[in-house]
């Protein structure tokens, strides 16, 4: 790895062969909400299979994830997808929930294990029990500050990987919000729940996908990558499950681009990115809980930038 | 397990036994807190009645308390200031929750301690000494919600059994046999889960499986929401100011829970309007296949609720009483439950 690892996540093989995935160094592969969503790597095999080969191809590091919230009758397809995970040679699997974690840690030992955001990591102690189960790196719970974040990675010894751009996740279900929508419009599962589906309230607005809640406005790091490379942080995710190959790729071009500036010690933001950033964002930018404050406020210089994304 | 008494006849020997604590005087004999070292075998553990699952009542004060052993229930659980989730709904003093401990112990019955928020780091040492003057005090068990703390306390009170929360968001086998390596004593389950699953669970984990098989099943799952903070963080910090940590309930943000989901958010498709709506959330009572939950081998029915009064908790513990005990009794399929109290809805949480 280099100095830094920025990574993505993609849901099935067809927004797969549709990415440009040059600007990343990773991609995590499968949908952590929902077993329908359209052809999900995690239920796949073949799919999955070649998925992992085709990041290899690329020179990337492929990972696979798991299931938010897995029940019983999950298990077996997690079962077979950690199999496939290991035999196709994956670099990693980012697990959410704590059983699936063991289950890595008992049938496929050499296999490093990516603590994600649904595994409730609040603290320095819980992250070192998980260590001891083969986490290698962890994603904070969203809503702790920087500051707790630092107080884990230095108490646990264990490096964190930051969600730096894209909508946030903010909660998981058990059922489909959405499922009951499918009489009313022409769209229906497995495609219904990556329309552009907003639940507001006033100024607030969240993203529905079905059994999952995110952040309607885009948590966006840009301007603060170069403290967050200073703080010594090295793996950096822009979330794009739900999101089109365009807003992957460019997206990522932008933050590749900054975040080799802030390695070199140049904290400069490039003026188009902007323009960039607010043709893919509906409904404003956040920073998520990074500073200690709201989750959908923004912190930082470039006030004037992130309002026009309003 | 207590056999079914009528409840006059509990009220009578409460008095007895108790005479003027019913009136939630001080009990006799016993000081303010004393701090104590931290103890390495304390605690009775969760002792499951033979035969039958043991009930366990939620109670947000001590008349909850006192109603719900009076209804049947075989352990109440309750609060502490500062250290439960969801506080507002009916949190103990220290000394309300010595009495209430007495009150148990001379009924035969146990107290167990909701102490699941997740304590910051700075806070781990203080919580692990109250744990300990606690358990000193016979308290049955504490319900954590982290798994590091959890494994502290283990390490640190070995006779203390432990519950992992709902919050912890475990919903399957494997989920089980993490938390029974982390040494905790019982895992609680979410009431949508069929007894199938709890069968399963039972069939590889030797951890003890508690149910909350009466309970608001909210679109989001427990322990894995922070929706509230996304909108509403800013203000919890002025409500509740260098209390606790800001956030989502399970960090302590006490109150902090704005119940967004259980309010009116307009649905945009493409950013046209397609609906008003409420989060869908709904109550769950499984009363009625009470005998197939036991049957796959549930250790603890639990009902939440601490927010409930004292009636309604009373009312519903008798409720689940009479349908454990018809079990306990081979009249499995041959129980009519009554119909659940109206106040009892999602909307009156």
């Amino acid at each position: 790895m280099g100095s830094f690892e920025l990574n993505t996540t993609i849901s099935n093989l067809r927004s797969l062969l549709e990415s440009d995935l040059s600007a990343y160094d990773a991609v995590y592969l499968g949908n952590i909400y929902c077993r329908l969503f359209e052809d999900n790597f995690l239920e796949r095999t073949d799919d999955l299979k070649e998925g992992i080969a085709r990041v290899k191809d690329q020179g990337l590091r492929a990972y696979v994830t798991s299931y938010a919230a897995p029940r019983n009758d999950a298990l077996p397809k997690v079962q077979i997808a950690l199999e496939t995970a290991a035999a196709a040679g994956a670099d990693a699997i980012e697990v959410h929930n704590l059983g699936v974690l063991r289950m890595v840690h008992e049938q496929f030992p050499g296999m490093p294990a990516h603590v994600g955001g649904f595994a409730n990591v609040y603290t320095d102690a819980g992250a070192e029990v998980l260590k001891e189960y083969g986490a290698v790196r962890f994603t904070p719970n969203y809503e702790i500050s920087l500051d707790e974040v630092e107080s884990i990675t230095r108490g646990a010894g264990i490096p964190a990987e930051l969600q730096v751009h894209g909508k946030m996740p903010l909660g998981v279900s058990d059922y489909c919000f959405l499922l009951e929508y499918e009489q009313h419009w022409p769209e229906k599962c497995p495609v219904l729940c990556q329309k552009q589906l907003f639940l507001k309230q006033g100024d607030w607005a969240m993203r529905s996908v079905g059994k999952g809640v995110l952040s309607g406005k885009d948590l966006c790091m840009l301007e603060h990558l170069p403290a967050l490379i200073a703080a010594g942080h090295t793996m950096f995710r822009i979330e794009a499950a739900y999101e089109t190959p365009a807003y992957r790729f460019q997206i990522g071009q932008i933050y590749r681009a900054a975040l080799e500036r802030a390695v070199a010690g140049d904290g400069t933001v490039d003026e188009s990115a902007w323009q960039v950033i607010r043709e893919h964002t509906a409904v404003g930018l956040c920073n998520g809980f990074y500073f200690g404050r709201t989750g959908s406020e923004y912190v930082g210089k470039r006030v004037e930038a992130v309002a026009a994304c309003s | 397990m207590l056999a079914v008494t009528p409840r006059r006849d509990i009220t009578h020997r409460l008095r007895e036994q108790l005479g003027a604590n019913l009136g939630m005087e001080p009990i006799p004999g016993y000081g303010p807190l004393q701090a104590s070292p931290l103890s390495t075998a304390k605690g009775c553990g969760i002792d499951v009645p033979k035969g039958c699952a043991m009930l366990l009542a939620p109670a947000g004060n001590l008349e909850a308390a006192k109603q719900a052993f009076q209804a049947g229930a075989d352990a109440v659980y309750v609060g502490l200031k500062g250290w439960s989730r969801g506080g507002a709904r009916g949190e103990f003093d220290c000394e309300q929750l010595r009495q209430c401990i007495e009150l148990a112990h001379a009924l035969g019955k146990k107290v167990q301690l909701a102490a699941n928020i997740i304590p910051k780091p700075q806070e781990r040492q203080r919580l692990l000494q109250q744990l300990s003057e606690l358990a000193d005090w016979g308290l049955q068990a504490v319900i954590l919600n982290d798994a590091g703390f959890l494994r502290e306390v283990r390490r640190k009170l070995p006779g203390l059994a432990i519950t992992a929360s709902i919050g912890c968001g475990a919903l399957n086998t494997d989920d089980a046999l993490f938390y029974q390596d982390l040494g905790a004593t019982a895992i609680v389950l979410p009431g949508y889960l069929e007894p199938e699953e709890i069968a399963a669970i039972k069939a590889k984990a030797s951890i003890q499986v508690e149910i909350m098989l009466h309970m608001v099943q909210e679109f989001i799952q427990l322990g894995k929401c922070w929706m509230p903070s996304y909108v509403h963080f800013a203000a919890a910090d002025r409500i509740f100011p260098a209390q606790r940590l800001g956030g989502s309930v399970k960090r302590g943000g006490v109150g902090t829970c704005f119940r967004i989901c259980q309010q009116p958010w307009t649905l945009l498709n493409d950013g046209v309007e397609a609906d008003q709506r409420l989060f869908p959330s709904r109550q769950i009572s499984r009363v009625a296949e009470l005998a197939a939950f036991l049957d796959a081998g549930v250790d603890v029915i639990k009902i939440q609720g601490r927010s409930l009064s004292a009636e309604m908790v009373s009312v519903i513990i008798g409720i689940y009483r009479s349908a454990a005990d018809a079990w306990k009794c081979g009249q499995k399929g041959e129980w009519d439950p009554p119909a659940l109290p109206a106040m009892w809805t999602v909307q009156g949480r």
